[in-house]
């Protein structure tokens, strides 16, 4: 197939690519300890890192949904509004179900 | 059990998108085995998909490196949170939890912790067949590539979106979530248009932060409730 000679062509060979692999797979173990290395270094942690600890997912999170307001349709920004007001009240998977059907049904009406 | 319920929407999401990365590696010119070696070793589809895209282009080594590096950093600030609710893992439990670390079992571990005692039993179930249905969907989608079917026209793609939006809003009574979310919010709509993705999820997520370690502790209601009836619940 002519996917074979795309990652050659441009240089890599079987050997190079598992190494991005094991060093790939080595940097992203680190990330995902790092933290709590962190963590055990400083040994108590302060209020005010704790505070900031707290916040972490609720900062991050929101980080990650943030653009869909921006690079999403209109069906999309609609959609996510409509389930932060939704979560108020509903548990998570009935938002999930709701919000992926809103979509999914704007998609099947638009195109 | 309360893992398996939690994750299954989330597979929702998973499955096409290990899918889609299976099919892509392939496509780029990766053995079955490689494509799964990645999604084995690194298991972030969004770094690994990057990973694919830069070598296709003839990127250097040190560069394919580097991004997979930056894509990944924000799980430091996960292992950082997270790690203060692993007081019931042993040392052997805690390193494959840490290895297993991806952002919907962060947010449900969190949301989890919020509530009640995190247990490896939960944490671990989660993980390993998060895992597992990673490797699997990226064997189907390396050896089927071409048979999958448009997963957007079934709005698949929105399932992470409102997944994280639920999990943020379980946040909503802890101190501060207004100002940090708002912050984040902002800053990630700005850094994405900007720079585009994946630094919004950072730099987002790093000003959200900093304005709570701007505030400072708070009294936080839903703490207040857990320690009020701690000892049953777990």
């Amino acid at each position: 197939m002519n996917g074979e000679a795309l990652l050659s062509d441009a240089g890599w060979s079987t050997g190079s690519i598992w190494l991005v692999i094991l060093i790939g797979g080595a940097l992203t173990y680190l990330t995902r300890f790092g933290g709590h290395i962190l963590i055990s270094l400083l040994g108590t942690i302060p209020p005010r890192a704790s505070a900031a600890l707290d916040a972490v997912p609720a900062a991050v999170m929101t980080a990650i949904v943030a653009p869909v307001l921006v690079s999403g349709d209109w069906p999309e920004r609609v959609a996510i509004i409509v389930c932060a007001i939704l979560s108020l009240r509903l548990p998570l998977i009935a938002v999930v179900v709701i919000g992926t059907a809103m979509v999914a049904g704007a998609r099947a009406l638009g195109s | 059990m309360a893992a398996i319920r939690t994750l299954l929407p989330v597979l929702l999401a998973v499955l096409p998108f290990g899918l889609v990365y299976g099919a892509v590696a392939v496509q780029e010119g990766l053995t079955v085995l490689q494509a799964l070696g990645f999604s084995a070793a690194i298991f972030a589809g969004a770094s690994q998909l990057a990973a694919l895209q830069l070598m296709g282009i003839g990127a250097p080594l040190w560069s394919v490196l580097l991004t997979v590096f930056a894509l990944n950093f924000r799980h430091v600030l996960y292992s950082a949170s997270i790690s203060r609710h692993l007081g019931a893992f042993s040392g052997g439990q805690k390193a494959l939890a840490f290895f297993l670390l991806v952002d919907p079992l962060f947010g449900a571990a969190e949301a989890r912790a919020a509530k009640r005692r995190l247990t490896p039993a939960f944490y671990l179930t989660y993980a390993i067949l998060m895992y597992l249905s990673w490797q699997l969907a990226t064997l189907a989608g390396a050896s089927f590539g071409e048979l999958i079917e448009d997963p957007e026209a079934f709005g698949l793609d929105f399932v992470l979106p409102v997944y994280f939006l639920g999990l943020v809003m379980g946040f909503r009574k802890r101190g501060a979530f207004y100002p940090v979310a708002g912050t984040s919010l902002a800053v990630s709509v700005v850094v994405y248009w900007l720079a585009g993705p994946p630094w919004h999820v950072s730099f987002g997520g790093l000003a959200g932060i900093a304005v709570a370690a701007a505030i400072g502790p708070q009294k936080r209601p839903a703490e207040a409730a857990r320690e009020g009836r701690a000892g049953g619940a777990s």
